[in-house]
C-alpha cells in the first residue's frame, strides 16, 4: 500500500491507451477472478475478517 | 459635374440636393467598406457553421464508433463443490463435529441495453449438508445422539437461494459509472434483502480511479433454537417435556438451562467502501480500499450451544445438553483496509498480491496477504498457482468449550471467532479461446477456470474446495 501511494503520488508518467496492453490483461485486473467468488464466500462465512477486496461485506447468515 | 436630386416629403414642401463627385466617392467608399464588413460578416458565420458542425461530426462520430461498455451478452456459469471438518464445532458448544459439504450453482448474466448500460443478473443456489447443523436436533436420529457424529434429523440439510439485479451506467468518455444493485437471498432460517450503489470516477488519462459505494443488507432470522432447550422456552412444559421423558438425563439429571428466545430476530448491515486505484507503470498497478461495516439487531446465531464451566454437565446418550445458547452484543462495527499491487512480469508471467487489516469493536484484529502467480503456458492456457496467509486474534466474547461462566453477560464457543492462523495453498488452470469456437447454442465458450484450494488451520478445522467457472459470449 505504501509502495502505491508513493509511487502515485510521486509519478508523473501518465501510461497512454495504447501503451496499456499489458495493464489491460485479465490477469492485471484488480479484482477477483469471477470463479473464486465461492472461496471468498467460504472466507467469509469462516473468518472473521470481510470487505476491502471488493466482495460481499454484509448480508446473509453464513452460520452453518 | 453634378446630379440634381429632386424629393418630395410632404405635400406643399420640396428639396432639392446636389451630390458633389466628393460626395459619391465617399459613398463608394463606405459601400465598399460595408461589403467587406458584410463579408467578414459572413465569413465568420461560415466558420462559426463549419466549426459547429466539425463539433457535430465529432459528438457524430463519437456516439457512432464509442466503444461499447459490454460489446455482447456475456453468460458465466460458476459452480464449486467444498467440504470442510474439524472438532469444535459452534452448534455443539466447541466440541463436535464441523463437518459439512456445499455445492454452488451460479448463472450471471450480462446484458448490454446499449452502448453505456449494463444489466446483470446473478442467480444462484447453494445446497448442503452439515453434519454440524444436524446437531441442532441431536436427538431425533435414529442413533444415539454425539457431538462427533452427524444426525439425520431434519436440520441436517438446506438450500440457500439468491438473486441479484445490478445496473450500471457509463457516461460518454467512460469516466464516470453509476451503478445500483438490488439483491435477495433465502434460506431455511434466514432471509435477506440488499440494496446497494456505488460511484467510480476515473481521471488523468484513466490512470487513476476513485470510487465510493454504500450497501445495506435488511436481514432476518426465523430462528431455530438447540432442540432440548425449546421446552425452556415461553409456554414451554420443561422437564416434562417429551423429550425429556423419553430419554434419560445422566450427570446433572436436575437440568435447568438459561434460555429465552430472542425478542427480535432482524439484523441489519450497512457498510460504506471506498476505493482508490492507480496505474503505476505500463506494467503495474494497485489499487486501495477502505470498507467500513456497521451491525445491528441479532448477531448471535441461535442454535449455537454454550457449556458453562460452573454448571453441572447434563447428558442426553453421548451428548451434551446445552446451559444456553451463544450471547453476543447487538452491534457490531467493522474497519477493514487493503490493498491490490498487481505487477505484468513478462507475457509468461504475472505477479498478484494482496493484503488487508482487519479490526472490530468486538476484540479482532486480522492480517490477510495473498499472492498468486499467473503462468501463461500457451496462448490458451494460464496456471494459477496460489498461496494466502490468514490470522486474527480472538473476539473479547469468544470462551472455548467449558471456558465461559453463567455469570459472564456474553459469550460464544463458535471457533470462527477464536484466535488462529490459517493457510491456504490453491492451483488452477484457465483455458481461453478468444475466437469462442465452441458453441452452445447461440453462445460461443469463451473460457473455462478450474481452480482447487486447501485451507488448514492451525487447531483441527480444514476445509478445501474445487470452483469451476464457465464464460460464454452471445454471437
Amino acid at each position: 500500500m505504501i509502495t502505491i501511494l508513493a509511487g502515485s503520488l510521486t509519478s508523473c508518467v501518465v501510461v497512454k491507451e495504447y501503451e496499456k496492453v499489458n495493464i489491460n490483461d485479465p490477469d492485471m485486473a484488480l479484482s477477483e477472478k469471477k470463479c473464486d467468488r465461492n472461496v471468498s464466500t467460504a472466507h467469509s462465512y469462516r473468518e472473521a475478517a470481510v470487505g476491502a477486496n471488493g466482495g460481499k461485506t454484509g448480508g446473509g447468515c453464513g452460520c452453518n | 459635374m453634378g446630379y440634381r436630386v429632386q424629393k418630395r416629403t410632404r405635400p406643399g414642401f420640396h428639396y432639392s440636393l446636389f451630390i458633389t463627385e466628393n460626395v459619391i466617392k465617399e459613398f463608394r467608399q463606405t459601400a465598399q467598406s460595408l461589403i467587406r464588413y458584410i463579408m467578414t460578416i459572413k465569413q465568420i458565420i461560415v466558420g462559426c457553421a463549419l466549426f459547429v458542425s466539425a463539433i457535430s461530426l465529432a459528438q457524430d462520430s463519437t456516439q457512432v464508433y464509442k466503444k461499447r461498455v459490454l460489446e455482447t451478452t456475456e453468460v458465466d456459469f460458476l459452480t464449486s463443490y467444498y467440504t470442510q471438518d474439524g472438532d469444535n464445532a459452534a452448534v455443539s458448544g466447541g466440541i463436535g463435529t464441523e463437518e459439512l459439504t456445499d455445492i454452488t450453482g451460479t448463472f450471471v448474466v450480462s446484458i448490454p441495453l446499449n452502448d453505456d448500460d449494463v444489466l446483470t443478473i446473478d442467480a444462484g443456489v447453494s445446497a448442503y449438508t452439515s453434519a454440524s447443523s444436524s446437531n441442532v436436533g441431536p436427538f431425533d436420529g435414529s442413533s444415539p445422539a454425539d457431538p462427533f457424529q452427524a444426525s439425520s434429523g431434519a436440520s441436517e440439510s438446506d438450500l440457500w437461494a439468491n438473486l441479484t439485479g445490478s445496473y450500471s451506467h457509463s457516461s460518454d468518455d467512460r469516466n464516470d459509472i453509476w451503478s445500483a444493485k438490488l439483491s435477495i437471498s433465502s434460506e431455511y432460517d434466514y432471509f435477506s434483502v440488499g440494496v446497494g450503489g456505488s460511484y467510480t470516477k476515473l481521471f488523468n488519462e484513466k490512470n487513476t480511479e476513485v470510487s465510493v459505494n454504500g450497501n445495506v443488507y435488511i436481514d432476518t432470522w426465523n430462528a431455530i433454537y438447540p432442540t432440548e432447550l425449546r421446552p425452556f422456552g415461553d409456554g414451554g412444559s420443561g422437564l416434562n417435556d417429551r423429550l425429556f421423558t423419553q430419554n434419560t438425563i445422566t450427570g446433572n439429571a436436575n437440568y435447568s438451562p438459561r434460555f429465552a428466545a430472542f425478542d427480535s430476530e432482524g439484523r441489519n448491515s450497512y457498510s460504506l467502501g471506498f476505493g482508490f486505484s492507480q496505474i503505476l507503470h505500463k506494467n503495474v498497478q494497485g489499487s486501495l480500499a477502505l470498507d467500513f461495516v456497521q451491525q445491528d439487531g441479532l448477531l448471535s446465531t441461535p442454535f449455537q450451544r454454550v457449556y458453562f464451566g460452573d454448571v453441572a454437565d447434563s447428558f442426553i446418550d453421548d451428548f451434551q445438553l446445552a446451559d444456553a445458547i451463544e450471547r453476543l452484543p447487538d452491534a457490531r462495527f467493522k474497519v477493514a483496509v487493503g490493498g491490490r499491487l498487481n505487477w505484468y512480469l513478462n507475457e509468461i508471467i504475472t505477479v498478484r498480491t494482496f493484503y488487508r487489516y482487519y479490526f472490530d469493536d468486538w476484540g479482532i484484529n486480522s492480517h490477510t496477504a495473498s499472492v498468486e502467480v499467473p503462468v501463461k503456458i500457451t496462448d490458451k492456457f494460464t496456471l494459477y498457482p496460489s498461496y494466502r496467509f490468514y490470522n486474527q486474534t480472538a473476539a473479547d466474547y469468544f470462551r472455548p468449550y467449558e471456558g465461559a461462566l453463567s455469570t459472564d453477560e456474553f459469550y460464544t464457543s463458535d471457533y470462527d471467532l477464536s484466535e488462529y492462523a490459517a493457510n491456504q495453498l490453491g492451483f488452477g488452470i484457465s483455458y481461453t479461446d478468444i475466437f469462442a469456437k465452441f458453441h452452445v447454442w447461440d453462445f460461443g465458450l469463451k473460457s473455462i477456470d478450474l481452480k482447487f484450494y486447501q485451507y488448514d488451520r492451525d487447531t483441527s478445522f480444514a476445509s478445501s474446495i474445487i470452483t469451476a467457472g464457465f464464460k460464454f459470449v452471445m454471437d
